[in-house]
């Protein structure tokens, strides 16, 4: 379908070697970095804008909220973040972190091994049923989660898991995120079948496959799958919420929704405090996650 | 795409030996012609191979997702509240669906504006900004974390702090308008603005989608480029003829889930909305309605005829796009 | 410490009971009550689940009593969890269906009826005079959590309804506190202030879009919204004719619009309307949400529909109900009465969880001086207090959803009364055939 010619390997050749540029091309590109470096920090300006007010908004009053919109405090506090730090009825603060974090770090494993295992099989093996398979599996993400959440709910307390962090981890060890079975599908469809197809003549087989040709090929879409799950999983809600009881177990979310119940006062000024605190660790996690976007694919380019 | 570019892309990332065997594949091209046993029992290799390898999947779809999926679709033809026994009521829920719930129509209404309208411009702006985040990896790493940083928050309850102060009146949003002499006041408690506010919190957060969009760009082999611009291709050619083909496959996922999850658009609606889906039920979104009906009404029959008409939907929207594919899709492993 | 000794004569007087409570029991003829010994044996260890909705400030109050709790019954383990209310309701829907829920909960008026009706929760009966002492309840008070006939939650504390004024806000337009009278006087206070705030500061909120306001005046006529076999007891004539009312209001009372920027806070809780009409235990949360420069509230009693009508009446603003799946119905009630009935209660909470029922958890709680205002208030309404309503109708909630929206929409303009009215009994009817 494409109307580009394929470039023959020479060219690329070419193109690898060291090449000394006109000086008018140099120019040109610096002046391209500076109009991608000025655009990008507009646009930055501008997505950024909300989180500096919630940062600043951290340090206001409740009861500044909602007399004042404005960027700044009238009456700057920390009194936010000192209540907040001294956590929820005797249990301290960062044990909700250090919920987050477990449950967070299981599910990343989890999801990562078992995506990946069954992205393979959809992408690579021809078996009897896949296709069937394949449209069940998208089929799992049409439909509205709240309509599975009591059935659900009623298998764990039957196999007596209510109030532990198995039926909030062990559905991503069995892939049922189908977000990352397909994503991770699409990444393996396109890779070229010739590497595989010469290993397999050379005698592998699907396993070695798997672990030494696709895994490093799909790097991109590993690295993308676990700073998803992660912050996916440490921002949920909903799941906590239904199979977690004792207050030292509690995640982040929940604690943070306690700071603002609707019957009695909403405290506005911690649940920013929090949501802000909570946003730091999945914050670090991506900056170092996605540093590995790009190293993933450079040394894939090295290789040869 | 021809072989050669493939072999580019092998010469890079394979090893030495595939590169051998791959030679290897070439000269026994044409010469192997397996009997139909060993094909056979290829076959069942393959069978066997390939449940092992979907082994884990296949024991949460059937031990945790079928079931109550079974379940919720038997409930969608019950009265059901979730205290006593579900009776049996035939269509009357997806009657009373269509003919006497003024609400449902306003909800499957605001929800198709908010997908047909959010989900281009939420793409657009990711391919965009992944565009531009991939044009150079220096210095980018601040950038790429800046922009994914709205998704970060997720749908907490400052999200809603936030969101609803930027918007209100005399806010930031409001303010920059009046500068331009455009003076509409807040959007907030506005009925005609709440859906372009949500739509623009959906479009703010669209770190998900740019993140695999860059993923997807970084899949693509520089080289590609590099010839194309020695062959005197300008910008918007490589966008056309290279970009898009090789991210084809990306692009097509993000458009089927981002149209999903559009669909589905829950979290964000309840919480700036605390749950109401007001005002005059403009962020009442259909799963929001959905959610409303089975767990503050306990009407969980109804709501489930109601995830059932969804999955139809959206079941058709998803087997159309599906059957597009072969047209515009690519996928670099499986063009022979 | 004579607290602690009354307290152990009680429990012997309950142990003394105890046989005579097999006994009643027995003769009522409930199968298996047998097993229902109505005492707790104070060496039995034991662990309770007790779930309640809040913030963190009472979840630190719920730890303390639960301390206070334990020093005079160590061996029962309370393991608490509290959550903000709507993911509390959630998460109690999903355990009621499933199987699960915690022994003792805090409890909503509203979902009374519906767990009680379905079997969810324990008749308490049998625990009644002796465990959970009845004393400082009064019968009015008992009679609340009671649904056909089997008592299933306690009141921790009752409300009233009521309206309240901010005088600093009055005062800084110039306008009297509101004096009482007829809705027509109530809507004409409003327009004054409205008219003084000059589109910063209105007199109030339109008065029908909250459900309570029709029920009052349904009352003032003699019906309760609903009958004891829960068939709605208006008709839409009423109802049309209850918010056509309102197009008065609606044009003096502050904007819908305005309204929705602030919402979930009130008008009232951001300083923008000098009135409100609501349940009388909001008051320390308007105090909070206003902020510190605010430090008094008006609470006067609503406007009166038909001189001398009994229309207000108690309500409880929560209760406590233990789980009929428990397996120590006896540790569950002991705990349930100390919550309720305690001094020691009393003291830590307050009146965090309202205007404390018991007349022995009262005495001991020190009334801050807005818990004082709302008793004052309640012993001013007398006169006005008739019975309370039967508990409500399964489906409740979704009817004051449904008539707080479509209150709404009327203030939006994007229905007519009469499309509103239609609406409102489609959904009844729904709700009535769940």
């Amino acid at each position: 379908m494409t109307t580009f010619e394929a470039p023959r390997v020479e060219v690329v050749e070419n193109a690898l070697e060291p090449t000394t540029q006109p000086r008018r091309r140099v120019k040109r590109k610096t002046v391209n970095t500076i109009i991608w470096f000025v655009a990008l920090l507009a646009l930055t300006a501008i997505v950024l804008y909300p989180l500096l007010w919630l940062f600043l908004s951290t340090f206001k009053p409740s009861s500044e909220f909602a007399s004042n919109p404005g960027l700044i405090p009238e009456n700057p506090t920390v009194d936010n973040y000192v209540k907040v730090v001294e956590g929820i009825a005797g249990t301290p603060l960062w044990r909700f972190f250090a919920n987050s974090f477990f449950i967070a770090i299981m599910a990343v494993i989890g999801t990562l091994l078992s995506s990946a295992l069954a992205a393979y099989a959809f992408a690579r093996i021809r078996f009897r049923g896949v296709g069937i398979l394949f449209a069940a599996m998208i089929g799992t993400l049409l439909l509205p989660f709240h309509v599975i959440i009591i059935p659900q709910y009623i298998m764990f307390n039957k196999l007596e898991l209510v109030d532990t962090y198995w039926p909030l981890i062990l559905p991503k060890f069995l892939a049922t995120e189908a977000f990352f079975v397909f994503l991770i599908v699409q990444f393996i469809r396109n890779i070229p079948r010739d590497m595989d197809e010469a290993a397999r003549i050379d005698g592998a087989g699907h396993l070695r496959i798997f672990f030494s040709i696709i895994l490093p090929l799909i790097k991109p879409a590993l690295i993308t799958s676990a700073i998803f799950t992660f912050i996916w999983t440490w921002n949920d809600f909903l799941g906590p919420l239904l199979y977690v009881n004792s207050p030292e177990k509690y995640p982040l979310p929940i604690a943070l929704r306690l700071y603002n119940d609707a019957t009695s006062t909403s405290d506005y000024g911690a649940t920013a405090a929090v949501s802000f605190l909570a946003l730091v660790p999945i914050l670090i996690f991506f900056i170092v996650f996605q540093r590995f976007l790009v190293a993933g694919v450079a040394t894939q380019g090295l290789k040869g | 795409m021809s072989t050669e570019t493939e072999s580019i892309v092998t010469a890079e990332a394979g090893s030495r030996s595939v590169r051998q065997a791959m030679r290897q594949v070439r000269r026994d091209e044409g010469r192997k012609v397996p009997s139909s046993a060993s094909r056979r029992k290829a076959n069942r290799r393959e069978t066997v191979a390939g449940y092992g390898f979907l082994l884990p999947w296949l024991i949460g779809f059937l031990g945790l997702t079928v079931g109550p999926m079974i379940f919720s679709l038997y409930l969608a033809f019950t009265k059901y509240n979730l205290f006593t026994e579900p009776e049996w009521v035939g269509l009357d829920n997806f009657v009373r669906m269509f003919t006497e719930d003024p609400n449902y129509i306003q909800s499957v209404q605001i929800t198709l504006v908010y997908v047909l309208v959010g989900t281009p411009i939420k793409l657009a702006a990711a391919l965009g900004v992944a565009m531009l985040l991939n044009y150079r990896d220096r210095g980018s790493g601040f950038f790429r974390s800046s922009f994914y940083a709205p998704s970060l928050i997720g749908a907490s309850v400052s999200v809603a702090i936030v969101w609803r102060a930027m918007f209100s009146n005399d806010g930031p949003v409001d303010n920059s308008l009046s500068f331009f002499g455009i003076d509409i006041g807040g959007w907030v408690g506005n009925v005609q603005l709440v859906i372009p506010m949500m739509i623009l919190l959906a479009v703010w957060q669209f770190g998900a989608p740019m993140v695999i969009f860059l993923a997807g760009l970084k899949q693509i082999p520089q080289e590609l480029y590099e010839a194309a611009e020695v062959d005197g291709a300008g910008p918007w050619h490589r966008f056309r003829n290279v970009t898009i083909p090789m991210l084809s496959s990306v692009i097509f996922f993000n458009l089927l889930l981002e149209i999903i999850n559009a669909f589905q658009v829950f979290a964000s609606a309840y919480i700036i909305s605390n749950g109401s889906g007001g005002p005059a039920g403009m962020t009442n979104f259909y799963t929001l309605y959905l959610y409303k009906r089975g767990f503050a009404d306990l009407q969980m029959g109804y709501a489930s005829a109601m995830a059932w008409v969804l999955v139809i939907a959206v079941a058709i929207i998803a087997f159309i796009l599906f059957k597009t594919q072969r047209s515009w899709v690519h996928y670099a492993g499986e063009n022979r | 410490m004579f607290n602690i000794r009354k307290r152990r004569m009680a429990a012997a007087a309950a142990a003394i009971t105890a046989s005579a409570a097999l006994v009643l029991t027995g003769c009522a003829g409930g199968g298996g009550s047998e097993e229902a010994a109505a005492t707790y044996d104070p060496d039995e260890e034991v662990t309770l689940n007790l779930a309640f909705w809040g913030n963190d400030v009472r979840a630190a109050l719920y730890e303390e009593a639960i301390a206070a709790f334990n020093e005079e019954y160590p061996n029962i383990t309370v393991n608490s969890s509290f959550l903000g209310f709507p993911e509390f309701w959630e998460k109690r829907q999903t355990e009621a269906a499933g199987g699960g829920l915690p022994d003792v909960m805090q409890f909503d008026y509203s979902y009374l009826r519906q767990y009680s009706e379905n079997g969810l929760l324990l008749d308490l009966e049998p625990y009644l005079g002796n465990i959970i002492d009845t004393e400082p309840l009064s019968e009015n008070i008992l009679s609340i959590g009671v649904v056909d006939g089997e008592t299933t939650g306690i009141p921790t504390s009752t409300n009233a309804w009521g309206l309240f004024t901010n005088p600093k806000l009055l005062e800084q337009v110039g306008v009297e506190e509101f004096e009482g009278g007829d809705w027509e006087d109530y809507t004409a206070w409003v327009k004054e202030v409205s008219d003084a705030g000059a589109g910063s500061l209105w007199g109030g909120t339109d008065f029908t879009g909250r459900i309570q306001n029709f029920e009052i005046q349904q009352r003032a006529k003699g019906d309760d919204l609903f009958t004891e076999d829960g068939e709605p007891n208006f008709t839409e004539e009423d109802l049309a004719a209850f918010w056509e009312q309102g197009e008065d209001a609606r044009a003096v009372t502050i904007p819908q619009q305005r309204l929705e920027e602030i919402y979930p806070v009130s008008g009232f809780d951001a300083g923008l309307t000098t009135s409100e009409l609501t349940w009388d235990n909001f008051g320390a949360g308007y105090l909070a949400n206003l902020g510190a420069e605010y430090t008094e509230l008006g609470l006067v009693a609503p406007p009166v529909t038909e001189e001398g009508a009994q229309d207000l009446y108690l309500k409880p603003s929560m209760l406590h109900s233990i789980a009929s799946t428990t397996e120590h119905p006896e540790a569950a009630a002991t705990l349930v009465n100390f919550l309720v009935n305690s001094p020691e209660a009393g003291a830590i909470f307050g009146t965090n969880r309202g205007l404390p029922a018991s007349e022995t958890m009262l005495e001991g709680a020190e009334l801050d001086p807005i818990g004082q205002q709302i008793r004052d208030y309640e012993e001013s309404i007398a006169e006005r207090l008739g019975d309370a309503p039967p508990v409500p109708i399964v489906g409740y909630g979704t009817l004051e959803e449904k008539f707080r929206q479509l209150g709404q929409e009327l203030g939006f303009g994007t229905l007519t009364v009469d499309e509103a009215v239609e609406q409102f009994f489609n959904e009844m009817d729904v709700v009535l055939n769940q």
